[in-house]
């Protein structure tokens, strides 16, 4: 955490998408219990410092509402893309509506954060932006294909996005979460079941805690980690 | 700096930890609580100076040696408990190019790097199977990642230590033993003169020639490489398996 000499710790500004439940719930709540100021963004409300309901794929809702946000509370310092959703077909069942919501949420929604907020942190020399993917992105899985594609595309924008501002004091990373145990994650999900759990190195599913870790050793201690895809997946991608 | 949440109870055992990226690895685990046994490969003012510092205990063992290995880890769980968690960091290294590596040479760089490894971890692992859990950091290297030029022993030891990492946390995760490993890019460190000696150049001049190369526009601290062990040794994490945590200012991004 930056300090400044005369006032301590400096409360920083994080945005944190699909903050309302999972993994950014849990993210939300880490980094606002090291002493940042919270703006959650999700189609439903968050238990945030500045909580915004909305789609992260409508790209003027998202400036209008950062914006204003900004003029609330300050510039930005932190940005934790984690919106999603997950839903599993075969290939030949992926509507051309499924397949554009799917990149539109995932790639898009990160794209219009970054547009959001990515201008200020290069004005200020100062930054860190940290997107959620997944192993699925690394090794795919059947039943996955518009999934894993724009969770791969997430990968291919972190690691030039990160080469590109680097130098001007930007930090960008991903994390690579395999199944954890979220609503995201049906009741009835073939990745709950015990048998598949018994095939992983770690014999269980991943904790939004655990991911909330990594996301804040990115954010607050990997002054070197730059382009860099943490996984965290119990073992299912080695 | 966040703290990462450490094992405090039982022991920290950091190899080559008398100076560079070890030394860091050290302060930084004692900085955030735990207990700290200082390895090296001989006892001496430097061993002494560091065990001061980090108030830890001095370990003195070539790693790359069965039985000094065997009876520095017996000392230390009589003297200190058992070992929670363990550092390996220790290495060696020269530069040459293909046909002028020498056969000792290569193989004191394996023995050391990847053999000194298998020989910390099998030691090791009785302690913590007897704790019922613990957590393991290897150190490899991006040049066991992409390669490079003269250092064939040297990027194919660490390259070695990658398959080891993925391998042992697959075999042991299921014990609730957590294996990991990082890849730290170039890092200003007394190994560096290594590199600078074969090159012709200084320290210094090499850094910047380096510098330009990474996206971050300087090389590490090895107190950065510290900060993602410390990350990887968090007890808070338990679903990072076998995986290699590239710490490198974006000069490697992908490969493993």
């Amino acid at each position: 955490m930056s300090t400044s000499p005369d006032q301590g710790p400096t409360r920083r500004i994080a945005l944190v998408t699909g903050a309302a439940s999972g993994i950014g719930a849990s993210v939300a709540r880490a980094l606002r219990s090291s002493g940042n100021s919270v703006i959650g963004l999700d189609l439903a409300a968050s238990d945030t410092d500045h909580s915004i309901e909305g789609d992260v794929s409508d790209a003027g809702l998202v400036a209008d509402s950062l914006a204003h946000a900004i003029d609330e509370l300050g510039p930005i310092d932190i940005v934790v893309s984690v919106a999603g959703y997950y839903e599993m077909l075969p290939f030949s069942e992926i509507s051309e509506a499924q397949w554009t919501r799917m990149l539109r949420v995932h790639l898009g929604g990160l794209v219009n954060v970054v547009r959001a907020t990515l201008p200020g942190m290069l004005e200020r020399e100062h930054g860190t932006i940290v997107a959620v993917s997944s192993e699925l992105a690394i090794g795919g899985g059947d039943h996955d294909a518009h999934y894993v594609a724009a969770k791969g595309a997430i990968l291919g924008f972190v690691r030039s996005l990160a080469v590109e501002v680097a130098k001007n004091g930007v930090r960008v990373n991903s994390v690579a979460p395999g199944p954890c145990d979220t609503p995201l994650l049906a009741p009835d999900s073939p990745w709950r079941d015990r048998a598949y759990l018994d095939t992983l190195p770690a014999r269980r599913l991943v904790h939004p805690d655990e991911i909330a870790v990594a996301v804040q050793y990115l954010i607050d201690d990997g002054s070197f980690a730059v382009g860099e895809v943490v996984s965290v997946n119990s073992g299912a991608v080695i | 700096m966040n703290g990462a949440e450490l094992d405090t109870d039982s022991l920290t055992l950091v190899t080559g930890a008398t100076q560079g990226i070890g030394a860091a690895i050290a302060r930084r685990f004692a900085a955030d609580g735990a207990r700290v046994a200082i390895n090296d490969i001989a006892a001496g003012r430097a061993m002494d100076a560091m065990v001061r510092e980090v108030a830890g205990v001095g370990a003195p063992a070539d790693v790359s040696d069965r039985t000094q290995v065997a009876a520095m880890v017996k000392q230390l769980v009589e003297q200190c408990g058992p070992i929670g968690t363990l550092v390996c960091n220790a290495a060696y290294m020269t530069m040459s190019p293909l046909l002028e590596h020498a056969d000792d040479d290569w193989w004191k760089i394996i023995d050391t790097n990847l053999t000194g490894t298998f020989h910390l971890v099998q030691e090791v692992l009785p302690s913590m199977r007897a704790l019922g859990a613990g957590r393991i950091v290897i150190v490899s290297s991006y040049w066991g990642v992409i390669g490079w030029p003269d250092a064939t022993a040297y990027a194919a030891s660490k390259a070695g230590l990658v398959a080891l990492v993925k391998t042992l946390g697959r075999e042991l995760a299921p014990e609730g033993i957590i294996v990991n490993g990082i890849a730290p890019g170039v890092t200003s460190t007394p190994q560096l003169e290594v590199d600078a000696k074969a090159a012709g150049r200084s320290v210094a001049d090499l850094e910047t020639l380096y510098a330009e190369g990474i996206p971050l526009g300087r090389v590490a601290q090895p107190e950065e490489i510290a900060a993602g062990v410390a990350f990887l040794a968090d007890r808070r994490m338990g679903a990072m398996v076998g995986t290699i945590l590239q710490v490198n200012g974006g000069e490697v991004r992908g490969r493993v």
